[in-house]
C-alpha cells in the first residue's frame, strides 16, 4: 500500500515540478551552453552561481526584497485579522442582516474587476498613497475569499465547543480567540499563504501605484532584467528562482498546520 | 440601514475626490529652474552611467535645475503610461514612442515642440515625421534614437541544405524562392519565420489608407494574392506552424532555437541569438533587410501639464543633442537622429566584427528606410489584422475574405477614434 | 441567554465590509455605469449612448465564440478540479517520510512564473514538441498534433494547464478541510468493515462538503474568467482568427491600450459579471438542497 502512495507521489511529482527544475536549471547554465535549443537540457553542463551574482549586481535585490516583505506582511496580517473577524462573525454569531452579509462577501467574487485598475488606482492617489508600499498593500488586504474560507472553517466546527464556552460566561471574543481560532489553524495558514502569494506575485498594481525605482517590489524591479536592448535568459532565470525561495520556504514552513487544527484546538475527536 | 448609509457617503466622497484632482498652479513658465522628472524606458542598470552623466552635464549648464530619473521596466510600459495619462500625473520629459504619443497628444497631454523652433534643421526628417500627426497640428516629440531591421541566416543550414549564405534573399520573391530550395534538401527545415503583416502589404506598394485617412483600403486583390503565396508556402511546409500564434519578437525566438534559418531584427541582435544560444557563434551572417528596410524612431515628449515647461523641454532637447547622441550610439548598437552625427564616422565603419558589420549595414539602411506600419493602425488593429491572417495563411478562409474582415473590423476601430 | 451585545457581529464585519466596498464594489458600480457610456482608457470627455454598448454586444461574433469557449472551459474544469484536487488531498494527508516535500511541490505549480510555465508547455505541445516527438516516434499519429493552432485543440491544452496549475491550488484548501474531519467517524467506519473507497465516500466527502461547495465556486469562477492559460498558449493573440479568446480577453483588450473602447470593456464585463452568477446560484441551490 505504502508503495503505491508512493508511486502516484512520484507521478504526480514528475508532472508538477517541470518548471521548478527548468527554472533552477537555466540558472545555473554557464555563458558558454544553449538554453533556447529544440531539445533543452535539464542538466547544466558549466554549472555556475555567477547568475545569481550578476542579478544581484545588476539590481538592488536586497532592497526589493524588502519592499516586498513590507507589501506581502501587510497583505497576510490584514487578511488573517480581518477575514477572521468577518468569518467568524458570520459563521458563529447570530444577528440580523447576516445572510444579506454572506451573499455580500459571495458575490464580491465575481464581480467584474478587470476594468477596475485605474479606478482603484485614483482611489490610492486620492487616499495620498501614490507611490508607496501602503498604497500597493492595501486594496489586497482584504479578499473575500478568504472571508469566505474562515467562515467554512468556523462553522465546521460543532455547535458545543461555543455552548460549554458560553456557560463559562466567555465574552465573544474570548470565545473567538481561545476556543475557536486554535481549531481553525489550518486554514489560517491556508489564508496566509494566498494573501503572501498574491501580494508576492503581483505585477501590474505594482508597478501602476507605484513610481520612484527605489520603491519597486521584487516582480516589478526583477523586470530590469529584460532591457530594452538585451535580456540574458539566464540572470532572469535566477531572478525568477530568487523570488521563487521566499514562497518555497513560506510553504513548507507553514504546510504543517493544516492538520494540527482538531488535534490540538481542544475539540474531542 | 447604518450600512448602506456608510456605503452611499463613502460612495459620496470618492466621486468628490475623483472631480478635484489635477494641479494647474503654473510657477514661472519661461525660466529654467526647479527640479523635473525624466521617465525612460528599461534603459537601467544598463545605461544608468550615460543617463546619469547626461543629467549632470544639463544641471550643471542651468545651476538651479534637478533631474529625476524614473526609469520604467519593460513589461507593462502602455498600462503604467496609460495610468499616468487618466490620472493626470504623467512626468515632465518622458520616453514615449510615435505610436504611444499619438494618443496623448489628440488628448493634448504634450506639448507641440515645434512652436518657434525649426526642428528640421537639427533632426533628420523621417524622424521628425514620425511625431506628427494627422489630425492635430504640431509635432509631439523630438526623436532620439533610430534603428531599423537586418536580416540574420543561419549559415550551417544554408549549407548543408544547398543553399549560399553569401547570396541570402534580398527580396521577398527570392525569400520563397529560396525557401522552397531549401525544403526540397531539407524538410525538417524552415527558411522562412513569419507571416506577413501589414507592413508587407506596405513593402508591395499596396495602399493602406484612403487618401482621406478615414478608410483602409488595403483589401484588395493584390493583397490577397501576397497572403495567398503565404498560404502556399505554409502548405508546403516553408514555415513552421508556430508562426500562426507568433509575434514580432516571434522570428528571433525561433532562430535563437535553431528552428529556422531566417529572422529579422534590429542591429543589436547578434549579441543576443549568441547569447542564448552559443553554438550560433559563428553560424551567423547579416544582410540588408528584405525589400524595403523599416525605420523604427523613440522619442523624447515633454508633458502639457509640467510644472516647469521650460525646463522640461530645454532637458529634452539636451538629451536629443548631437553630442548626447553620438556617445548612446557608441555604447549600443542605435542611431542618432541628429543631421550633424552623419559626420561621426563611427556609425559607418565596419570594424571587421560582425557587430561592427551589422551597425555599418544598419546605418546605410537608414537612409532608405520608411517608416512600414503607418501610425492609424494602432497594436489593437495589429492584432485583429494578425488574426485574420493567420486563419488566411492555415487555409481555413480564402484570403481575400479574411482580408475583408480584418479591414471592417478596422474601420469601425478607426471611426470610433 | 445573551451571548453578545447587538453591535459585536458588526464590529467584526464592519472592517472587512467596508475594504470590500471601496476596493471591489464602488469600482464595479463605477464600470457599471461607464457601460452605458463610450469611455476611452486615456479619460477625457466621454458621452451616455444608453443601451449601445450592449446592443452591439448582440451582434458580435467574438463575444459569441468568446462566451462559448468560456462556457466549455467550465464544464470541463468544474467536475475535474472539484474532484482530482480532493483525492490529491487524501493521498499526501497521510504522515509519511518526505510527505512535506511532496506537498510543496505539489505546489509549484500554481507559483511557477507564466513567462517559464508558457515556455515549458509550448516546448511539450509544439509541433516538434516532446509529446508529438514521443507520439510519432511510437507511430501513433503520422503528422504531428497541432495542439497550438488548432481551434478546439488549443482549448483542450488550455484546459490541462488550468487542471494542472489548480490541482495544487485546490489541494491545500481541501488539506486544510480534512484536518477537521473527525477521525473517530474514520475510525468507526473502518470497524465497521468499510474499505478505503466506502470510506472516502461516505466519511470523507460529507466531511469536506462545504469545502466542495466552496472549491466548485471558485473553479467555475475562474474558468469563466480565464485569461493567462489562452494568452500564453497562443501569444496573445488568441488563436487563428481569434477563436480562442476568452471574454476575459476581450475586456483586456478593450479596456488597455491607448485606443480601447472603456465602455464596451465595462458593458462585457458586466455580462461576464452575470454569466458568473448563474453557475454560483446553480450551486448554491443544489448545496442548500443537498443539506436539507
Amino acid at each position: 500500500m505504502k508503495t503505491l502512495r508512493y508511486f502516484l507521489l512520484a507521478f504526480v511529482l514528475i508532472i508538477t515540478v517541470g518548471p521548478f527544475v527548468w527554472q533552477l536549471s537555466t540558472s545555473l547554465k554557464g555563458a558558454g551552453e544553449d538554453i533556447y535549443t529544440q531539445t533543452p537540457s535539464f542538466i547544466p553542463h558549466q554549472p555556475t552561481l555567477n547568475n545569481y551574482a550578476k542579478v544581484a549586481d545588476a539590481i538592488p535585490v536586497w532592497r526589493y526584497i524588502g519592499n516586498s516583505l513590507v507589501v506581502a506582511a501587510l497583505t497576510v496580517g490584514g487578511n488573517i485579522v480581518f477575514a477572521t473577524m468577518a468569518g467568524y462573525a458570520i459563521a458563529r454569531l447570530k444577528f440580523r442582516g447576516r445572510s444579506v452579509v454572506l451573499g455580500l462577501f459571495l458575490s464580491t467574487l465575481v464581480l467584474p474587476g478587470e476594468v477596475t485598475i485605474v479606478s482603484q488606482y485614483v482611489t490610492v492617489r486620492d487616499f495620498g498613497l501614490a507611490d508607496t508600499l501602503l498604497g500597493v498593500a492595501l486594496p489586497g488586504m482584504v479578499a473575500a475569499l478568504n472571508v469566505l474560507l474562515m467562515y467554512n472553517a468556523f462553522r465546521a466546527l460543532p455547535q458545543e465547543i461555543d455552548e460549554a464556552a458560553i456557560v463559562d460566561g466567555a465574552t465573544v471574543p474570548q470565545r473567538l480567540l481561545r476556543v475557536s481560532l486554535p481549531a481553525v489553524r489550518g486554514t489560517l495558514a491556508v489564508v496566509a499563504i494566498f494573501a503572501f502569494i498574491q501580494a508576492w506575485d503581483d505585477f501590474l498594481w505594482p508597478l501602476i501605484v507605484l513610481t520612484s525605482p527605489e520603491q519597486y517590489t521584487l516582480t516589478v524591479g526583477l523586470q530590469y532584467l529584460s532591457g530594452t536592448f538585451t535580456q540574458d535568459q539566464r540572470l532572469i532565470a535566477a531572478g525568477t528562482m530568487i523570488a521563487f525561495i521566499p514562497i518555497a520556504i513560506l510553504f513548507s514552513a507553514l504546510q504543517r498546520y493544516f492538520f494540527k487544527g482538531v488535534e490540538e484546538g481542544g475539540v474531542k475527536g | 440601514m447604518r450600512i448602506r448609509l456608510a456605503a452611499a457617503v463613502t460612495a459620496l466622497a470618492l466621486s468628490l475626490t475623483a472631480c478635484g484632482s489635477g494641479s494647474s498652479d503654473s510657477a514661472d513658465s519661461d525660466k529654467i529652474t526647479g527640479t523635473i522628472t525624466l521617465q525612460t524606458w528599461a534603459l537601467t542598470p544598463k545605461f544608468t552611467d550615460y543617463l546619469n552623466e547626461v543629467i549632470a552635464g544639463f544641471t550643471a549648464k542651468y545651476p538651479g535645475t534637478g533631474v529625476k530619473l524614473l526609469d520604467q521596466p519593460g513589461d507593462g510600459y502602455s498600462e503604467k503610461v496609460l495610468a499616468q495619462a487618466s490620472s493626470n500625473t504623467l512626468p515632465d520629459v518622458i520616453n514615449l514612442p510615435p505610436d504611444f504619443a499619438l494618443p496623448l497628444a489628440k488628448q493634448k497631454l504634450l506639448v507641440d515642440v515645434s512652436k518657434g523652433d525649426d526642428l528640421s534643421k537639427t533632426y533628420v526628417q523621417g524622424g521628425v515625421d514620425a511625431y506628427k500627426f494627422t489630425g492635430v497640428d504640431g509635432v509631439y516629440g523630438y526623436p532620439w534614437y533610430l534603428n531599423t531591421d537586418l536580416d540574420y541566416w543561419n549559415v550551417k543550414q544554408f549549407s548543408d541544405c544547398g543553399l549560399d549564405a553569401n547570396t541570402p534573399p534580398a527580396t521577398t520573391q527570392e525569400l520563397f524562392t529560396q525557401a522552397a530550395a531549401m525544403k526540397a534538401k531539407c524538410p525538417d527545415n524552415f527558411l522562412m519565420s513569419r507571416k506577413p503583416d501589414v507592413s508587407d502589404f506596405v513593402r508591395a506598394g499596396i495602399k493602406i489608407t484612403s487618401d482621406d485617412g478615414k478608410q483602409f483600403v488595403f483589401n484588395t486583390d493584390q493583397a490577397a494574392a501576397l497572403v495567398d503565396q503565404y498560404r502556399d508556402a505554409y502548405a508546403k511546409g516553408y514555415l513552421p506552424p508556430s508562426v500562426l500564434n507568433s509575434d514580432y519578437q516571434g522570428n528571433s525566438k525561433l532562430f535563437t532555437q535553431g528552428k529556422v534559418a531566417w529572422t529579422t531584427g534590429g542591429a543589436t541582435g547578434l549579441a543576443d541569438f549568441e547569447r542564448d544560444n552559443p553554438s550560433l557563434k559563428g553560424q551567423v551572417t547579416v544582410s540588408k533587410a528584405l525589400d524595403t528596410p523599416p525605420l523604427y524612431v523613440q522619442g523624447v515628449s515633454v508633458s502639457a501639464k509640467s510644472k516647469y515647461p521650460a525646463t522640461a523641454k530645454a532637458f529634452a532637447q539636451w538629451i536629443t543633442n548631437a553630442d548626447n547622441q553620438n556617445k548612446f550610439g557608441h555604447l549600443v548598437n542605435v542611431f542618432p537622429s541628429t543631421i550633424s552625427s552623419a559626420s561621426d564616422s563611427y556609425f559607418g565603419s565596419d570594424d571587421g566584427t560582425p557587430a561592427g558589420k551589422a551597425r555599418a549595414l544598419a546605418f546605410g539602411e537608414l537612409k532608405d528606410a520608411k517608416n512600414l506600419i503607418p501610425y492609424e493602425v494602432n497594436a489593437d488593429m495589429q492584432k485583429l489584422l494578425d488574426q485574420q491572417i493567420a486563419l488566411a495563411v492555415k487555409g481555413d478562409e480564402p484570403s481575400r475574405k479574411a482580408l475583408d474582415d480584418a479591414v471592417a473590423k478596422m474601420n469601425q476601430m478607426l471611426s470610433r477614434q | 441567554m445573551k451571548t453578545q451585545r447587538w453591535f459585536t457581529p458588526w464590529v467584526l464585519t464592519i472592517p472587512a465590509l467596508a475594504w470590500l466596498l471601496v476596493f471591489s464594489v464602488w469600482p464595479s458600480i463605477n464600470t457599471l455605469r461607464l457601460s452605458f457610456t463610450d469611455a476611452r482608457p486615456l479619460g477625457g470627455d466621454y458621452d451616455v449612448v444608453g443601451l449601445r454598448n450592449y446592443t452591439d454586444m448582440l451582434h458580435d461574433g467574438d463575444v459569441r465564440t468568446a462566451l462559448l469557449n468560456s462556457v466549455i472551459y467550465m464544464a470541463i474544469c468544474l467536475p475535474l478540479l472539484t474532484i482530482l484536487p480532493l483525492l490529491l488531498a487524501v493521498l499526501v494527508e497521510k504522515k509519511l517520510p518526505g510527505i512535506a516535500f511532496f506537498r510543496t511541490a505539489f505546489y509549484v505549480p500554481v507559483i511557477a512564473s507564466a513567462v517559464v510555465v508558457g515556455l515549458m508547455w509550448t516546448w511539450l505541445l509544439d509541433d516538434r514538441g516532446l509529446i508529438n516527438n514521443l507520439a510519432r516516434a511510437l507511430h501513433v499519429v503520422a503528422q504531428p498534433v497541432p495542439f497550438l493552432t488548432d481551434r478546439w485543440l488549443v482549448l483542450i491544452s488550455a484546459i490541462s494547464l488550468t487542471v494542472w496549475k489548480g490541482l495544487g491550488y485546490y489541494m491545500i484548501v481541501y488539506l486544510a478541510a480534512l484536518g477537521n474531519v473527525r477521525k473517530d467517524l474514520h475510525e468507526a467506519a473502518a470497524i465497521d468493515g468499510a474499505g478505503r473507497v466506502r470510506r472516502f465516500l461516505t466519511v470523507t466527502v460529507p466531511g469536506v462538503r462545504g469545502t466542495m461547495f466552496l472549491v466548485s465556486i471558485l473553479v467555475s469562477v475562474a474558468a469563466l474568467r480565464v485569461f493567462s492559460e489562452l494568452y500564453i498558449l497562443t501569444g496573445g493573440k488568441g488563436g487563428p482568427g481569434g477563436k480562442d479568446q476568452s471574454l476575459v480577453m476581450l475586456i483586456q483588450q478593450y479596456a488597455g491600450g491607448f485606443y480601447g473602447n472603456f465602455g464596451y470593456a465595462s458593458a462585457l464585463s458586466v455580462l461576464l459579471f452575470v454569466v458568473t452568477l448563474v453557475p454560483m446560484i446553480v450551486l448554491a441551490r443544489l448545496n442548500n438542497r443537498s443539506e436539507r
